[in-house]
């Protein structure tokens, strides 16, 4: 399982043990809270991240990198890992993250590489082309998040407020 | 009338204290009475003490002091937590703030005490007086009449214009500047190193927009106090006068654009470009530069909107920091990780516009 997600959970249980229950002198709320805290704990033994969104970020991080590898032949440039990395016997969403931040960290390294004097000065032209396409697909990573992450709630998050509006999914 | 503030720390002399590893608000209390009675050197008694929530950062108490010498006072305590969102703290950008510009045109909270090895409460803390009135969302658009929202929007400009002729020079503020170097650089160092340390994620477009920041950062006009986070939010109005400026721990030396950059995003002005919902653009710098004296640059604006975005992400990387590593129990910090997407997209977007 993966850590943040387990680290969520616990937090989510804290939450409402700490700061919930002691403050709810209502049976039924309490009753509520009580059961939403066991089917969390159940979650923690079965549940994890979505494995799709995590897929799908490592395979265009795979065809970035294959695409800079292409251009950038005959270049000094860092490593670049063959693609694709994903093998059949990669199933968990633990291992598919940790593929994913690795990705990003190559990543990174290119783009600080292909916006440097070293590759500037070996080909001007290819580097910008180069640094673009980086730009380009980092940010189609992040849409691929942003299409899993619920609308901001952050005035009832920041103040508490109890009637400012519902989030939407 | 100031409180006389009285600072009780000695950096030099201060001891290695044994720190309780959270915040208990009973030790606080107890802790708090015996300060403000060695302080006072009268006995003092803590009554109406409670947590107040809106903060992400120091953990603030509203309480009322009793004593003998000084009857009743409303006052806030602010104590920074072992594990909070900046942490490790020091107390000592607020105290510079408070002190330094009491009975300026800069309207700010009297300090009544501080201490940065927190000797008695366990912590970093500072109290201050209770100041009467409102403090404004800055998240969703209010039902205050805008002509009540323009005045409060302009007095939020002249009072930052104000802050900004201050010379730092004369201030305890010059102790901040390290060393020989620019100060307004050492800022975006000192995000940078904090994206920098172990988090859940590393994210490509921050590492490389961290480095153009720092490489390109434009010559000040002049080095001011920036508030660091200035912003609508940060103010309590009352009566439609802004009587305090709020949370000064992000203050520093540098340019004066990052507080004006800051002020004006979006997400500080319920999604609208207006300052407020109300001000455009336009009139928020044409009103800065003629009561402040400093000609503002587009491209050094437009460079501070998107050092405000990279200032946002590595935010939002303390939270989730404090969370996950720390394990800071506020699940508001925990959802703050679910921004970091779309303030990453909108900084390269910002970066582009800069560039």
């Amino acid at each position: 399982m993966s850590a943040s997600f387990e680290r969520l959970i616990d937090g989510i249980i804290d939450a409402l043990q700490s700061h919930v229950v002691p403050n709810s002198n209502d049976d039924f709320v309490r009753g509520q809270v009580f059961s939403a805290i066991y089917a969390l704990n159940g979650l923690k033994l079965a549940a994890d991240w979505k494995a799709g969104p995590l897929l799908e970020q490592v395979r265009l991080q795979d065809d970035t990198l294959a695409a800079v590898k292409r251009l950038a032949d005959g270049m000094a440039h860092p490593e670049i890992p063959a693609t694709p990395r994903l093998t059949s016997d990669i199933s968990d969403a633990a291992a598919i993250e940790a593929l994913r931040d690795e990705g990003d960290r190559r990543l990174g390294q290119l783009l600080l590489w292909a916006s440097g004097a070293d590759a500037r000065a070996a080909n001007r032209d290819l580097a910008a082309g180069i640094e673009r396409l980086l730009r380009r697909a980092t940010c189609d990573q992040l849409k691929i998040e942003l299409a899993t992450t619920p609308k901001s709630m952050l005035q009832q998050i920041a103040g508490g407020e109890r009637d400012g509006g519902v989030a939407q999914g | 009338m100031q409180d006389v503030a009285k600072r009780s720390d000695d950096v030099s002399a201060a001891p290695e204290a044994v720190r309780p590893v959270a915040v208990n608000d009973d030790a606080v209390r107890t802790a708090l009475a015996q300060h403000l009675s060695r302080i006072s050197g009268s006995r003092t008694e803590i009554t109406s003490f409670g947590r107040k929530s809106s903060g992400f950062s120091w953990i603030t108490y509203a309480f009322v002091a009793r004593s003998a010498a000084e009857g009743d006072r409303k006052l806030i305590l602010r104590v920074g937590p072992p594990n909070g969102l900046f942490a490790p703290y020091s107390v000592l950008p607020q105290v510079y703030a408070l002190q330094s510009l009491a009975g300026s045109g800069v309207p700010v909270p009297a300090l009544v005490s501080s201490e940065q090895h927190g000797a008695e409460i366990g912590f970093p803390f500072f109290i201050c007086a209770h100041v009467e009135g409102d403090v404004p969302a800055p998240w969703a658009a209010s039902e205050l009449d805008p002509d009540h929202k323009r005045a409060i929007a302009r007095q939020f400009v002249e009072i930052l214009a104000s802050l900004h002729r201050i010379d730092p020079g004369a201030t305890a503020f010059a102790s901040l500047q390290q060393g020989g170097r620019r100060a307004e650089v050492c800022a975006i160092a000192g995000w940078r190193a904090s994206l920098a340390r172990p988090t859940a994620r590393y994210y490509p477009l921050l590492d490389w927009g961290g480095h153009w920041l720092e490489d390109t950062c434009p010559q000040p006009p002049c080095r001011t106090i920036v508030h660091g986070d200035y912003r609508i939010g940060n103010f309590i109005e009352r009566s439609g006068r802004i009587v305090a400026i709020l949370d000064w721990e992000l203050t520093h030396l540098g340019d004066p654009h990052e507080d004006l950059a800051w002020a004006m995003m979006p997400t500080f002005n319920a999604r609208s470009r207006k300052l407020y919902g109300v001000l455009e653009r336009a009139e928020v710098i044409d009103l800065y530069q003629r009561a402040s004296g400093i000609a503002v640059s587009d491209k050094s604006l437009a460079f501070y909107e998107a050092y405000a975005l990279y200032q946002a992400a590595a935010i939002q990387m303390c939270a989730v920091r404090a969370f996950e590593v720390d394990r800071f129990n506020d699940m508001r910090l925990a959802v703050m990780a679910s921004q970091m997407p779309s303030i990453v997209r909108a900084f390269e977007r910002a970066l582009e516009a800069a560039a």
